[in-house]
């Protein structure tokens, strides 16, 4: 998706707030022949922002790391989903060992 | 019923490029735009039509399976429900979409993984060492300081590790301050018949006494004589290879940088050399008689272009 219909999408956001989003790192679009093009995963990432920034009156300064934590949990569940699936795939005396334990 | 079919939404044929597309919806954009037609409730409506087909079209994607007929218009003309950040966040952490990481200051795949080995580790003894649990073994970091020359040039170190074994490291030329050699499989034992971590090494380059670097670059700064920088002289230079003799041309000065191609590191760097003309170390009363009655062929400020000079 193109920067305009992300911000179409978002009535209150400004090109020149979502290039500075852009520019700290906090969305990272690919850059297209015709500018930047964002998957699903970065509009819901605007989204996000966006709420913590309107909704949530979340300062400016704080969202990086507010992002970072998000990131960590994020990353935390991929992993240990990562890991419950290799339990899930042991035989049943071990995942009741691994349960008792 | 309205129109539902993106092209007509937006107004262009089937054939419309991507900038005519933009175009087209930047003009109804404007032209509808609700917080622009507050008079016009079904503003918002047509306003959120067009971002829709707008939306779908400028996705090359999209517009190329609602052109093959594989999703249609109707699907998306309804306000997709929205998709939240957490529906895509996870699933790009382990390794979909792409993810965002955390970055500086937060976690390696290689610390949760020494974070699982141990708490899988302890369930394992916990529950009285049950049958074949089988888990990588944990990474295990080291820092290996290692001389300047010996990182240009590679050089093989054998450590010792706190078991007793010892482990002979190729350092290959060219190494970087701060690489990390990773020897697989000499790490912590895998537990059951999980493999062994990995041995993870962190090279340090010790500073060299004359030897600076840059990328593949050797520099040098030769001192040099005063005879030698007015008169010229073929002097010995020590590169990280050995000693080569290097000509100097008559004339040079401080400053001067002569280059010995391919005597820097893996042969694909430089060496050069920056000359420093140094003064005899105790009064040389001839050498001032002389500049006394010396009238120089040209005359020239070598502080022209300073400011206040």
């Amino acid at each position: 998706m193109r920067s305009e219909a992300v911000l179409a999408l978002l009535g209150d956001l400004d090109a020149g707030e979502l290039a500075a989003w852009i520019e700290r790192g906090w969305v990272q679009p690919e850059t297209g022949e015709a500018g930047w093009e964002f998957l699903e995963i970065d509009v819901a990432r605007v989204r996000l922002i966006h709420d913590l920034r309107r909704h949530m009156d979340v300062a400016e300064d704080t969202v990086p790391l507010v992002l970072s934590l998000l990131d960590q949990v994020y990353e935390l569940r991929a992993r240990l989903r990562d890991v419950l699936a290799t339990v899930d795939r042991q035989s049943p005396e071990i995942r009741a060992a691994l349960r008792g334990s | 019923m309205a129109a539902t079919d993106p092209y007509q939404i937006l107004g262009v044929k089937k054939t419309a490029t991507e900038a005519e597309l933009r175009t087209a919806y930047r003009k109804l954009a404007k032209q509808h735009h609700p917080d622009l037609n507050p008079g016009k409730p079904e503003a918002a409506e047509r306003f959120k039509r067009i971002s829709v087909a707008y939306e779908l079209l400028s996705d090359k994607e999209k517009r190329a399976r609602f052109d093959r007929g594989e999703i249609d218009a109707e699907g998306n003309e309804r306000a997709p429900e929205r998709p939240f950040y957490r529906d895509y966040a996870e699933a790009a952490a382990g390794g979909g979409q792409r993810r965002y990481s955390a970055g500086g200051g937060g976690m390696s795949p290689d610390d949760l993984e020494e974070i699982l080995a141990q708490a899988f580790g302890h369930a394992r003894r916990g529950a009285g060492g049950g049958p074949g649990f089988d888990l990588r073994g944990a990474d295990v970091r080291y820092t290996l300081t290692i001389d300047f020359l010996d990182a240009a040039n590679g050089v093989t170190r054998r450590i010792t590790l706190p078991d007793g074994r010892t482990l002979d490291v190729r350092i290959p030329a060219g190494v970087h301050d701060g690489h990390v050699l990773r020897l697989r499989g000499q790490g912590e034992p895998g537990i059951g018949s999980g493999p062994a971590g990995d041995a993870l090494v962190e090279v340090s380059i010790a500073p060299h006494p004359y030897f600076v670097r840059e990328g593949d670059d050797i520099i040098v700064t030769l001192p040099v004589t005063i005879q030698e920088a007015v008169l010229g002289a073929s002097l010995e230079v020590p590169t990280i290879g050995g000693k080569v003799r290097l000509a100097i041309p008559p004339n040079s000065g401080t400053g001067t940088r002569l280059r010995l191609r391919g005597r820097g590191i893996g042969g694909k760097g430089h060496q050069y050399v920056d000359l420093r003309v140094v003064l005899p170390p105790a009064e040389e009363p001839a050498l001032a008689e002389f500049l006394r009655s010396w009238t120089p062929a040209q005359t020239f400020n070598p502080r022209d272009g300073m400011e206040g000079t």
